[in-house]
């Protein structure tokens, strides 16, 4: 059992960092406009299904079906900004959970009848066989998948922190008032902080879409997963989601050596633990 | 039908009520399909479930994701009593609605004590967990497998005969029943200090506390009778079908409740159940379009949202009631003149 962990640790990793990807932009989108997104899993969804139309449809290699997938979601996030999250900014709480709900039905079934219900994999140029590192049995996929996400997330942080969009975009998060105060463009940072979160969702589908399967019920799971991040890391925290995401692919990951018929619900139980007695996440020092 | 339009409000009041429990009577005997029958006694159970689900989220102000897991909770309950003890829905019924109703106070005791998005996302939790628990308990619940089989009841009464509510026409009243004594349990509850108190929580919680209004006591009563209700429609619900299975606990179900209080108005006694009847039969009569059908749900849950966040109730009294009113004073000074 043992001299199989770093090969669960590795799966988990793997796993959460797509879990991570798609919850930055959660809890951007939460802290930024205080609405909780439940369409958020759907732009995991878009970026998996449309990088499958185009590289098997279309015939596009996968490396080119990625980025122009991850671009159209992002300007699908843009546009949905402009027309319906703007709205719902000074609605309650309860008017934008519904709202969200009926646009990932939506989104979720729109694509159903554009894509079809069957999953569907990916097709890559990368090869099938297995490779092994030390004690890890992985694909090139797999590896290909980290690679992408570990950096992304870096050039995230790098931008965030030493950029002046990215400073903006923060100031924008902590205290919105106070940022117009000082001219930052508010409504252009909600506009750009909800595509740049389509976006890296989208990435997260595109990734893991080439080693499971793309499908459009995959949205909604993954909008599960990524509030359990998000609350997990404290609402409206980008380190807390990226930590909470790699906590949580590893934890179920592990979970599964307990018991695999109950893996989900470790992410549950968490959740309400965290929500009733750990409001500002499990890694806050108080 | 003037009568029905009677100036004193007193007698118009009094007519009201026979007259809608006529037309309920008649319904079943008027000719309708099997299928249409079929279709209204679902419209009633989802008419217990929009109802007390308006009464929580509504008039508490509480957004709950987890009445589907009450629901589910209710049939499960109803089922198991049915399987492993041959107990009829007539001891399953009520004992859906309390071990719902006791499930309600355990969650209740941890959940509302927290609000907005925080109560949200911790009622689906509880929900996606319960139905983790109807996969994965096979030995108790058969897991995807589900229970089938849950008979009907039969009700003997001496000296004048049995009623087999394996009929649905029978079963129809039955539903009804419920759906009735629902409707009106909210609806005193509502027009009650309890539910001043609820909409005191729903309006300005500090304010209300700080005039001496428990808002965790009103809270829990409102999730606890809800529960209870959701329960009860679970029961109806497992003996109508004959079928349960973990599916009862899925994201559509809480959908489709959220989306028949929404739309029909929230805060409003009547909103629920037109929404209820119009959510039954509209995606029945739209399987033309099977394909876009959830799409256009979503469309009309968002444009509601957005356009009339008070329901399609309000559209009536605020829009065309005064507009129809407007137009019969101005055709009344036309004729005087």
């Amino acid at each position: 059992m043992l001299d199989l962990l770093p090969q669960f640790v590795f799966n988990g990793l793997l796993i959460g960092m797509s879990y991570a990807l798609v919850a930055i932009g959660m809890t951007m989108i939460f802290g930024i406009m205080n609405i909780a997104n439940f369409a958020h899993g759907e732009f995991y969804m878009l970026g998996g299904c449309i990088t499958y139309f185009i590289a098997a449809k279309l015939n596009a290699p996968y490396l080119v079906a990625v980025p122009v997938s991850v671009a159209a979601v992002t300007v699908l996030g843009f546009l949905l900004e402009r027309t319906v999250f703007r709205q719902l900014r000074l609605k309650s709480a309860m008017s934008s959970v519904l709202a969200t709900i009926g646009l990932g039905l939506i989104l979720q079934n729109g694509a159903l009848i554009f894509f079809g219900p069957q999953p569907q994999a990916i097709p890559t140029s990368f090869s099938a066989f297995p490779l092994q590192l030390g004690p890890i049995f992985t694909t090139q996929a797999r590896l290909f998948a980290v690679a992408v996400t570990a950096a992304t997330l870096v050039s995230m942080y790098v931008f965030l922190n030493h950029t002046l969009y990215g400073t903006a975009m923060r100031a924008t998060f902590q205290q919105t008032e106070a940022a117009a105060l000082v001219a930052i463009p508010i409504d252009r940072m909600r506009g750009l902080t909800f595509a740049l979160g389509a976006g890296l969702a989208a990435l997260g589908g595109a990734l893991l879409g080439a080693i499971f399967f793309v499908q459009p019920a995959m949205g909604a799971t993954e909008s599960l997963k990524a509030f359990i991040v998000v609350i997990l890391g404290g609402l409206g925290s980008i380190p807390g989601s990226i930590v909470g995401g790699i906590f949580l692919g590893v934890a179920e990951s592990l979970g599964t050596l307990v018991s695999s018929a109950y893996k989900d619900a470790i992410g549950f139980v968490l959740v309400i633990i965290v929500m009733l007695y750990r409001p500002d996440g499990l890694f806050k020092k108080s | 039908m003037a009568f029905l339009r009677s100036p004193d409000p007193r007698t118009g009041l009094y007519l009201r009520w026979p007259l809608l429990a006529g037309v309920l009577i008649a319904l079943p005997f008027i000719g309708l399909t099997g299928y249409e029958l079929h279709l209204l006694i679902i419209s009633a159970i989802f008419v217990i479930l929009s109802s007390s689900l308006s009464l929580i989220m509504g008039y508490g102000g509480l957004l709950s994701l987890a009445h589907a897991a009450f629901f589910g909770i209710g049939a499960y309950t109803s089922a198991l009593l049915f399987m492993n003890f041959r107990l009829s829905m007539w001891v399953g019924l009520p004992a859906a609605g309390i071990v719902s109703a006791i499930a309600a106070i355990c969650v209740g005791s941890l959940f509302l004590k927290v609000r907005g998005h925080r109560f949200v996302i911790t009622s689906l939790a509880f929900v996606e967990i319960m139905r983790l628990i109807a996969v994965n308990a096979v030995d108790l619940t058969r897991g995807q497998m589900g229970l089938p089989g849950i008979a009907a009841p039969i009700l003997t009464i001496p000296g004048i005969g049995t009623i087999d509510f394996a009929s649905k026409t029978a079963f129809y009243f039955l539903a009804v029943g419920g759906a009735a004594i629902c409707v009106w349990t909210v609806a005193r509850i509502v027009h009650s200090p309890i539910g001043w108190g609820l909409l005191a929580l729903r309006e300005n919680e500090n304010l209300g506390e700080s005039v001496g209004v428990s808002a965790f006591r009103h809270a829990m009563i409102a999730f606890v009778v809800g529960a209870f209700f959701a329960g009860i429609a679970g029961s109806l619900y497992a003996h109508y079908t004959g079928f349960v299975s973990p599916d009862l606990f899925f994201f559509s179900y809480t959908v489709t409740m959220l989306v028949m209080v929404v739309i029909g108005g929230k805060a409003t006694i009547l909103g629920p159940i037109v929404g209820a009847i119009a959510f039954t039969f509209l995606p029945e009569y739209l399987r033309v379009v099977a394909q876009y059908r959830l799409v256009l749900v979503g469309v009309v849950l968002l444009a509601t949202v957005l356009a009339f966040p008070n329901g399609l109730v309000e559209l009536w009294s605020r829009w065309l009631r005064p507009a129809l009113l407007h137009l019969r004073t101005l055709r009344s000074r036309d004729n005087a003149a």
